[in-house]
């Protein structure tokens, strides 16, 4: 916590002098609201009446949908392209191509496809956390060391036994790593998602504060985006804490 | 050599890379149950290679490895082995790493973490069964993998410079430690090192592997069970410098 303080010292002196600049300078509300408007009007999206919570549940909703779908598909793809070295060799450049393309560009087409609404908004999502997790399980699944792997084959190990007890727990690192970065851009996708096609959630209400032109309620919408994702990174660490307890026992003595 | 006791039989092999590069170059050994052979070279003479061989991991180019008289297919589960780097799985304890090779084929019972436990009390880090890998130091760590390899109770070892990476004294230690275990269990090994010194003291017969050929073996007659004072034998010495010689041997003629 002490080491904390000066951190929090300058969020409060940059609070403090923003919310100064704005008063003494006369800035339009439009341009820059100041920080109190922003928390008032938060207030009154948390708590009373508190219409900010059927958005925060329905962009969390996505967010984590999409990421779950993305993230098992993902995972899955990568085991058995990291396994299966003619499939591997067969689907790799696709893999690649398809990687480039960016994601969200295909947000107007999945309209067409799946309609307005939450379902393109999750496949979006699902398709940005898609990536990571198979890159990072197919280069996590090479991890196990050439000394690991000839144990295993004297020990008679059978391929999905070398897959479940060496090639997975050896690459777990790096596939959490995946997990980690995909936490984040399906927050991304969920919010961009909602720009493009959502009625509901906290992207749609950000185009429906600038078609409104309130400045205010869109600064107060990017704390609770950003409250979101800080919430999902740190419920991440801990899965990602307790699934590597056992490399972690190795390092803190 | 008779081979009608031998455990392992080493028959004219000779192995090469996919690029066509000869490593070994038809070997015949044969190893008898119960002794303890070493295997002496410098890095990259094909030691590894015919170890690796041995064990079934590598498939000869020519010639064949024959375990108590059948020919290998692959690894056999008479064959225990120890790498280089002790390849403990970080995320398991040091019991359940020692373990592993019952708990990939079968449930591990009580009776089992019994024998593991007793073999941890051998190897000396009985009071780390709860610890992790990376809470141990090389030393213990080269102690798990060697209770790793004994746990199934194999008849014959295989080591790979199993002590290698250890300082001095910890390596003497483990040196005496494993004749122990051996003699205790009457185990055929086969121990690969470029350290002269160790493959004396430790082996009943030494080989000298150089250019993918066994340039010389010997008997070691020294007094069993060892103790660390014939280190400094002159006999000790005698084997040492014959066992040098006969690794330099090419180098002197290029002279």
């Amino acid at each position: 916590m002490r080491k904390r303080l000066p951190s929090l010292a300058l969020l409060l002196a940059l609070l403090a002098g923003w919310e100064a600049v704005v008063r003494l300078a006369g800035v339009s509300a439009l341009v820059i609201p100041a920080p109190s408007a922003v928390f008032a009007v938060l207030w009154s999206g948390l708590v009373t009446p508190g219409f900010l919570w059927q958005h925060i549940w329905v962009t969390g909703a996505e967010t984590l949908l999409g990421f779950a779908l993305g993230c098992s598909i993902g995972f899955v793809c990568g085991l058995v392209l990291g396994e299966v070295e003619p499939l591997r060799r067969l689907l790799w450049p696709y893999v690649l191509a398809t990687q480039v393309v960016p994601k969200l560009a295909l947000g107007p087409i999945f309209i067409i496809w799946f309609g307005f609404g939450m379902t393109s908004t999750v496949v979006i999502t699902a398709l940005i956390c898609f990536f990571p997790l198979l890159e990072n399980t197919m280069t996590g699944l090479q991890a196990a060391t050439p000394e690991k792997r000839d144990l295993f084959r004297m020990l008679g190990a059978r391929q999905w036994q070398t897959l479940l007890r060496l090639k997975i727990p050896s690459g777990l690192p790096v596939i959490m790593a995946g997990v980690r970065i995909a936490i984040v851009l399906a927050l991304v996708g969920a919010v961009v998602g909602e720009f493009i096609g959502g009625s509901e959630g906290l992207g749609a209400s950000i185009i429906a504060a600038q078609g409104m032109m309130d400045s205010t309620l869109m600064f107060a919408l990017f704390i609770a985006i950003a409250a979101m994702g800080l919430l999902f990174y740190q419920l991440t660490l801990i899965i990602e804490r307790w699934l590597l307890r056992g490399w972690l026992k190795g390092t803190i003595t | 050599m008779s081979t009608d006791t031998a455990f392992f039989s080493v028959d004219r092999v000779s192995h090469a890379y996919e690029d066509g590069t000869a490593v070994l170059r038809a070997i015949d050994w044969s190893i008898p149950a119960g002794a303890f052979h070493c295997l002496v070279g410098r890095s990259g003479c094909g030691k590894t290679t015919l170890l690796k061989l041995v064990a079934g991991l590598v498939q000869a180019t020519e010639g064949g490895v024959r375990i108590e008289g059948q020919a290998i297919q692959g690894p056999s589960p008479k064959v225990g082995f120890v790498f280089q780097a002790p390849a403990l799985l970080e995320w398991l304890s040091v019991i359940d790493n020692v373990l592993l090779p019952i708990s990939l084929h079968r449930r591990v019972q009580v009776a089992d973490r019994g024998t593991a436990a007793e073999l941890l009390e051998l190897v000396g880090i009985a009071d780390l069964a709860k610890r992790h890998p990376g809470q141990l130091s090389g030393g213990q760590q080269s102690r798990a993998a060697l209770a790793r390899a004994l746990v199934t109770s194999p008849p014959a070892l295989l080591m790979d410079e199993p002590f290698a990476a250890l300082d001095a004294i910890t390596r003497e230690e483990l040196q005496d430690d494993l004749l122990r275990l051996v003699a205790l269990r009457r185990t055929t090994v086969l121990f690969v090192t470029h350290d002269i010194a160790e493959a004396v003291y430790l082996g009943d017969r030494v080989a000298v592997m150089d250019q993918g050929k066994i340039a010389l073996t010997t008997s070691i007659d020294l007094a069993k069970p060892r103790a660390c004072d014939c280190r400094y034998d002159p006999h000790f010495t005698a084997h040492c410098q014959k066992i040098r010689a006969a690794m330099t041997l090419h180098t002197v003629e290029l002279d």
